[in-house]
């Protein structure tokens, strides 16, 4: 699994699209399918954040759908904003939201062969 | 030595920053300055959950939510490693505690000063700071000068540390290395 992080609009998929051997079909936006059409090549979730924030919202357990869909399709990528880097929000579910998505993050890293941080739609290789 | 630390919310650079000054200091005396105020029960939580992370660790725990420069008071004379989190809750502490807030010049002054004394003490301070610039959102007067404030700090923080390092999903990346500038 690879995980593709960085600030919103920093051209992240596109990054993506540019070094990794994906085909149409194979990205899903804010979403993790159920079931997938097998033999197609890679997995791309992009605005993985968004899926978690509307998991939690629905008093989902995105830790644990993650992990099992990370095990299910080893050669996935995830795309996802950091959402951490700003002033803790009043909103008790934004605050859940960040921290959740955040430690998420950290489990997907531990997880994966390569981490990229994508600025300027350039990626900086962290792992 | 002064290290300093920097992530965002759910970063890991709490975790980082604590099996880092583990790999400091196995054997001397371990000192954990929390500046936390515990209001309500999700910081009562918060709280216990940075507590079971160190649990077993050896540290020993100093509150000081404001007046950082007394937790040497807290201290036995010596050696000492201290692990202290986070600049955020004490910039906040020190800037609200009272009806009026503090200006950020007389609060950025104050907590750079007693940093810099403290860090004078011990033969390592190891510090987390949050960052908390990134969320393009427009704030009112109160925390966009907080903001500044924060952003102050951390520029002096790093000036004065040897080592900065940015964590970002749980994965140290190097600023600043061995006092380069």
């Amino acid at each position: 699994m690879k995980l593709v992080i960085g600030g919103y609009a920093q051209g992240k998929l596109n990054f993506v699209l540019r070094n990794y051997d994906v085909k149409t079909g194979r990205i899903f936006d804010g979403e993790i399918p159920e079931k997938i059409e097998e033999e197609k090549g890679i997995v791309v979730i992009n605005h993985f954040h968004n899926w978690v924030r509307v998991n939690i919202a629905h008093g989902g357990c995105p830790e644990k759908e993650i992990l099992a869909f990370v095990e299910k399709y080893p050669d996935c990528v995830i795309i996802s904003d950091e959402v951490g880097n700003g002033i803790v929000p009043l909103e008790a579910f934004e605050r859940e939201y960040r921290e959740r998505t955040g430690r998420i993050l950290v489990e997907l890293a531990k997880k994966a062969e390569e981490v990229e941080r994508v600025i300027c739609g350039i990626g900086q290789r962290i792992k | 030595m002064v290290t300093l630390f920097i992530g965002g919310s759910g970063s890991g650079k709490s975790a980082y920053a604590e099996d880092y000054m583990i790999s400091l200091s196995e054997q001397k005396k371990k000192y954990y300055i929390a500046t936390m105020r515990v209001y309500d029960a999700e910081g009562e939580m918060k709280m216990e959950r940075h507590r079971m992370h160190r649990n077993g660790k050896g540290f020993f725990t100093i509150e000081q939510p404001i007046d950082i420069g007394k937790a040497a008071e807290k201290m036995e004379v010596g050696e000492g490693t201290v692990l202290l989190e986070c600049i955020s809750n004490l910039t906040a502490n020190e800037m609200f505690a009272k009806e009026v807030p503090e200006t950020e010049e007389v609060v950025v002054a104050k907590i750079v000063k007693e940093i810099e004394t403290l860090s004078r003490k011990l033969t390592h301070l190891v510090i987390v700071s949050n960052n908390v610039f990134e969320d393009g959102k427009v704030y009112d007067k109160a925390t966009t000068a907080y903001i500044r404030a924060m952003g102050s700090i951390n520029t002096k923080l790093a000036e004065l540390a040897d080592t900065v390092v940015e964590v970002v999903v749980g994965i140290p990346l190097v600023v600043k290395l061995n006092n380069d500038r």
